[in-house]
């Protein structure tokens, strides 16, 4: 068992689409499997979900198991967690790759426990050292602390932090393999009964090119529409402090940060938000960043290419107009 | 309604952590406090409590400084406190916290002769923030699981949870047992009367040692026994900090950043 080579790789989908980080996770499996020898195995669960599994195959998989039927229709954690439960006594994967969504984050340790296997959570990076070890980084403290970890287990499990590998650029298709994985249905404890979705704004901060962030120094809900006026001037995408969220000025899934959207914009602007950890370890890739805080003192200031300091009210309006002036000229 | 609660101890959240000369967390100055998830975890359950009725009783993995964070929550809601402690624990992994978590709970309800109907953790913890502990307990306990609550309510013979998604939120039901895990729900904490505080002072907290749990396997707890380990620790690099702009005036300031941005083309 413990010569398997193969990466097993977890694709979580939504609406019929792999997530962002399902195609991501398939570079550092690439590189694993063709350290070791082994193979890149993707599954998909769901139902009618050939086109997602299609993408996958696409993407850099060698192969796709697609576990398709009705009965997986809708999500159910305790269903998933042993379909891929079934999967994994089948292919014994040396390591198990899922997302770091909510829900793989759910997946993960559930497997973990269910496998004994160590499991790597919010992986930033993934090398092999001179000894064909693998280590994974993983941050602490909210960021300001990395750590590099092995897995002793077989198999191992890592929870790979959207946004972290870059996707792989040209890519060999795979096979689609259809399966049927019998589940049993004493496994299921707990059900979904409703999905309600506040918002109704698609919101992609992630792959975001510009993004301009308000934290609790905005004042008001106002006040905070600032924000959103000069990102919408940059064609950029709002990006807010949990405070400013707690406020209610704006929704949760704006979220920079720890606890919320890891970012690489080419432009971060920061307006009234001091530069907490939790908030600076999501903006740390991005290229260059403008931040606004009246006091000189503030962290952000220690991470921003561009530091004004003053009253971002005032700050603002001035930024909007001036840049206005400079995109009519263009 | 019999309720335990998992809290964890971290260093305060809000005190930026770094490596000190030994290249180890510089946690000396930082005044050790209940995992604010773990918080939010305990108030959801008190006023559960509050609201039929019930038992709480809270279990804290840790060393004996951790009887101060015991206190505190004995101030906020809980009934009864144990602290789980033994130098066999120190440095274990997940599996191995939750592989001792299940046996302090088993041991608290044979000791009690009442089980536990619900299990709440924080949804992860402020210092590591694996968020496994929760899932874990209630896969090693056979039991379901509910993650990121803002809300719960209660029958009789299921919970039915109001759990936060990133657009909205989903209503999540599960049979009793099972564990919950709490996010940051609409309220806050609240904070101990001097009365409780008072009262909190004066109760036991129990202690329970590897010795105390019949069942439990040493050769799954301890830093020997992790299946993930700690090659090293490192801070990530700093990105340079560039210029600070502070002019006559606002206005100033705002045109000055605004021609350093497009010359850096920026956009
Ligand atoms: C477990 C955990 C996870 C967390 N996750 C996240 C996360 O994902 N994202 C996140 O952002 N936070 C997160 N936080 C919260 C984080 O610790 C900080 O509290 C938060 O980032 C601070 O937000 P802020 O900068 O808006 O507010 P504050 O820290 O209050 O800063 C406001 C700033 O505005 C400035 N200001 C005020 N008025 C003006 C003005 N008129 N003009 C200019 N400047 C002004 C002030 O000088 C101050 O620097 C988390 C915390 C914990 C414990």
């Amino acid at each position: 068992m413990a010569d398997c080579k193969d990466i097993m790789v977890y694709v979580e989908t939504a609406e019929g689409n792999p997530v962002k980080v399902a195609l991501e996770m398939l570079s550092p499996a690439k590189e694993l499997a063709d350290a070791k020898g082994g193979k890149v195995i993707a599954v998909v669960i769901g139902n009618n979900i050939h086109d997602a599994a299609q993408k996958i195959a696409q993407a850099g998989a060698d192969q796709v198991l697609m576990i398709d039927a009705p009965e997986y229709e809708k999500y159910n954690m305790d269903v998933y967690a042993d379909v891929l439960a079934n999967l994994m006594k089948e292919i014994s994967p040396e390591v198990l790759f899922i997302g770091g969504t909510q829900d793989g984050k759910d997946l993960a340790p559930i497997l973990s426990s269910k496998f004994e296997a160590g499991c790597a959570s919010d992986v930033m990076n993934i090398k092999i050292d001179d000894t064909g070890k693998i280590v994974f980084t993983c941050p602490l403290y909210g960021g300001t602390i990395l750590e590099d970890i092995e897995i002793t287990s077989f198999p191992k499990i890592a929870v790979l932090r959207s946004g972290a590998f870059p996707k792989l650029e040209d890519s060999t298709t795979g096979e689609i393999i259809e399966k049927q994985v019998s589940i049993s249905n004493d496994c299921i404890h707990a059900n979904i009964v409703e999905t309600v979705k506040e918002i109704a704004e698609s919101v992609n901060l992630e792959e975001a090119e510009v993004i301009v962030s308000g934290g609790r120094g905005m004042g008001n809900k106002d006040d905070f529409k600032m924000v959103e006026d000069l990102s919408n001037l940059l064609g950029g995408v709002v990006g807010a402090t949990r405070p400013a969220i707690e406020e209610g000025w704006i929704s949760k899934i704006h979220q920079v940060g720890q606890s919320g959207k890891i970012v690489a914009p080419k432009l971060y602007i920061a307006c009234g938000i001091s530069g907490a950890t939790q908030h600076i370890s999501g903006i740390m890739n991005s290229d260059y960043i403008v931040a606004i805080n009246k006091d000189e003192d503030a962290p952000i200031f220690e991470v921003a290419n561009v530091g004004i300091v003053g009253d971002v009210k005032k700050v603002l309006p001035i930024m909007i107009e001036e840049i206005k002036k400079i995109k009519e000229a263009q | 309604m019999n309720i335990l609660v998992c809290i964890k101890q971290v260093p305060d959240d809000s005190v930026e952590v770094h490596l000190n000369a030994e290249g180890k967390p510089d946690l000396k100055n930082i005044t050790p406090v209940v995992n604010a998830f773990d918080t939010y975890a305990l108030e959801m359950a008190a006023r559960l409590k509050e609201s039929s009725e019930g038992e709480i009783t809270v279990v804290c993995m840790g060393d004996a400084s951790a009887k101060n964070s015991l206190k505190n929550c004995l101030a906020v809601g809980a009934d009864y406190a144990f602290l789980i402690n033994d130098a066999a624990f120190e440095d274990s992994d997940t599996r191995g916290i939750t592989h001792v978590l299940k046996n302090a709970a088993k041991k608290i309800e044979a000791d009690t002769d009442k089980k536990f109907d619900l299990i709440f953790c924080g949804k992860e913890a402020t210092d590591a923030a694996l968020g496994q502990v929760g899932p874990m307990l209630a896969e090693e306990l056979g039991v379901g699981v509910i993650t990121n609550l803002i809300d719960i309510q209660l029958d009789t013979d299921k919970v039915t949870a109001k759990q936060e998604t990133e657009e909205g939120y989903r209503t999540v039901e599960s049979k009793i047992p099972c564990v919950v895990t709490v996010s940051k729900p609409e309220y806050d904490p609240r904070y101990p009367t001097i009365k409780n505080k008072m009262a909190a002072r004066k109760k036991p907290i129990g202690n329970i040692t590897m010795s105390d749990m019949t069942n439990i396997k040493a050769e799954k707890v301890g830093k020997e026994n992790t299946l993930v380990n700690a090659i090293k620790l490192y801070e990530p690099p700093k990105k340079e900090a560039g210029v600070k702009i502070q002019e006559e005036t606002d206005e100033d300031s705002a045109l000055k950043a605004v021609a350093m941005m497009a010359e850096a083309k920026v956009f």
